[in-house]
């Protein structure tokens, strides 16, 4: 459904602000955990300490977008596509800032590691790295178009994303057993990894908010699970 | 269980329709909600399920009204008899011109409800507190009703209504001139009615519907848009015009 506007413009440029933070806050995501992956496979710490700065941005829209849900919810009463717009902006705000933090980890763990990796494990990270900022993108496309096919096929794909990180994490096995001198930097690895896959977790998280709000109906159903073994420990 | 159940009721004044076939069903011991834009004939629907707009000489109604499976709209119906089953509180309050004791005991009375003084005394006592108006007029019940403010004016209406002990209680805006208080003290009120009552409310606050009601119904221009629980219709309502109305973007 595409709303007509509200009757009093205030309430409409409330809700259209909102939703822009959102979108903004989004693309401070897609940039930090872009240059994370990048700064972790080059090695670059100038491009990490970037990362690590700019989080304070995402915080500070998490901040934001949390103040203006409560002004909304107090002086406007939003019903129905209003009240989801809200109660969603809220959900994803903290989805999302929960996304900025893991990848300004990634960028502190890659700080520590002072020499270059085996091009094997970079490229491992990279493909997984690649498959969740794809997954981001898109999932900030639903949000933008209000749709609920896109989301539900993010939260599908998913499954891609824990196989990919399952991959990764062999990669980062074979490296911790290829030498003891490794253990260090491999066990900073091991949850880069891990980051990378919760990263995608709650991309999932914002998928299923983004079928909410357009539809007012719940993803139904378990999503889809790739092989687990490694990630979660189970067989 | 449906306490009232309306069938294709059109409803005229002189040339004009004012309601378009509607068809309702309103559940026993719920708050059903009947909002939607001034003129959309929420009154008259209302006035419709105590046959009141027979005292509108140039209203007709067709249609059937069946309250516990019994069509009022016939002709062998006890008008004063349905309205003492079925009572009203009005957009306007409209106090009699009489004492405040008066206002409320005068029901209980004609219809023999108190056994003496002291029972009647009772009934008018329990009805002004259960509209949350006793603490304020306790000590004046013998001056007239008329000299109430609006709000307690309206109240006083919600006493007098509720005094007969009535099945079905019909209110149009009853909190329309009430503050934020009073409202409340109101709302209270249906919550505990609707254990022994079936209300039906007409309000122009949406958070007001959405608080007291369990079932809610959206008019627009004579016609039902869309009835079904509260719930659905404030949250995720399935026509175009009810999530326009209620999330006012209707222009
Ligand atoms: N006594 C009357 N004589 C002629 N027309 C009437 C009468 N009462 C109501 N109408 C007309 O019937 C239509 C429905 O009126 P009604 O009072 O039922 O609306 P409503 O939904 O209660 O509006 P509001 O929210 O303003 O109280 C309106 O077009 C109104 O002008
Ligand atoms: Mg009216």
């Amino acid at each position: 459904m595409t709303e007509k506007p509200h009757t009093v413009k205030s309430y409409e440029e409330q809700l259209q602000h909102l939703s822009n933070d959102l979108v903004i806050m989004g693309g401070n995501c897609e940039l930090a955990f872009s240059n994370a992956i990048k700064a972790i496979c080059k090695n670059d710490h100038a491009l990490a300490d970037d990362v690590i700065n700019n989080d304070t941005v995402i915080d500070n829209f998490e901040t934001q977008i949390e103040q203006e849900v409560v002004n909304l919810i107090a002086l406007r009463q939003p019903m129905a596509i209003d009240l989801r717009e809200t109660v969603t902006a809220l959900k994803m705000s903290s989805d999302l800032e929960r996304v900025g933090d893991l990848a300004k980890n990634i960028a502190k763990r890659t700080k520590l590691i002072k020499k270059k990796l085996p091009n094997e494990l970079t490229e491992s990270i990279e493909r997984v790295g690649l498959l969740v900022q794809k997954q981001l993108k898109s999932v900030l496309d639903s949000y933008t178009n209000r749709s609920p096919d896109i989301a539900q096929d993010v939260w599908e794909k998913d499954e891609q994303v824990d196989d990919l990180t399952n991959n990764c994490m062999e990669e980062v096995i074979k490296y911790l057993k290829s030498d003891s001198e490794n253990i260090e930097y491999g066990s900073h690895l091991l949850f880069v990894t891990k980051n990378i896959e919760r990263i995608g977790d709650h991309l999932t998280n914002v998928a299923e908010q983004v079928y909410f709000l357009v539809n007012g109906t719940y993803l139904e159903g378990d999503r889809p699970k790739g092989s687990q073994s490694i990630v979660t420990g189970e067989k | 269980m449906n306490k009232i159940e309306a069938k294709n009721v059109n409803v005229f004044y002189g040339e004009k329709q004012a309601l378009f076939d509607i068809n309702m069903d309103i559940q026993e011991k719920q708050v059903t909600a009947l909002i939607g834009p001034s003129g959309c004939g929420k009154s008259t629907f209302l006035r419709c399920l105590n046959r009141m707009n027979d005292v509108i000489d140039i209203c007709k109604v067709e249609g059937e009204i069946k309250i516990n499976d019994y069509n009022i709209n016939q002709k062998a119906t006890d008008v004063v008899r349905l309205r003492e089953k079925i009572g009203m509180v009005f957009q306007k309050p409209n106090p009699f011109p009489k004492t405040l004791y008066e206002n409320i005991s005068y029901g209980p009375e004609i219809h023999g409800m108190a056994q003496s003084k002291d029972e009647l005394d009772q009934i008018v006592e329990d009805s002004l507190k259960k509209a949350a108006l006793w603490n304020e007029v306790k000590d004046r019940l013998n001056e007239p009703g008329t000299g109430l403010s609006g709000g307690q004016q309206q109240r006083l209406c919600i006493a007098r209504a509720i005094s007969v002990k009535p099945e079905v209680i019909l209110m149009d805006e009853p909190c329309s001139a009430l503050d934020p208080i009073a409202t409340a003290q109101i709302e209270e009120l249906i919550d505990e009615l609707k254990k022994e009552h079936t209300i039906v409310i007409v309000t122009h606050s949406m958070s007001q519907a959405a608080r007291v009601s369990q079932q809610t119904g959206f008019f627009h221009l004579g016609k039902l848009i869309e009835v079904g629980s509260t719930d659905m219709i404030f949250k995720n309502p399935n026509q175009q015009q009810t999530q326009d109305y209620i999330t006012g973007r209707f222009g």
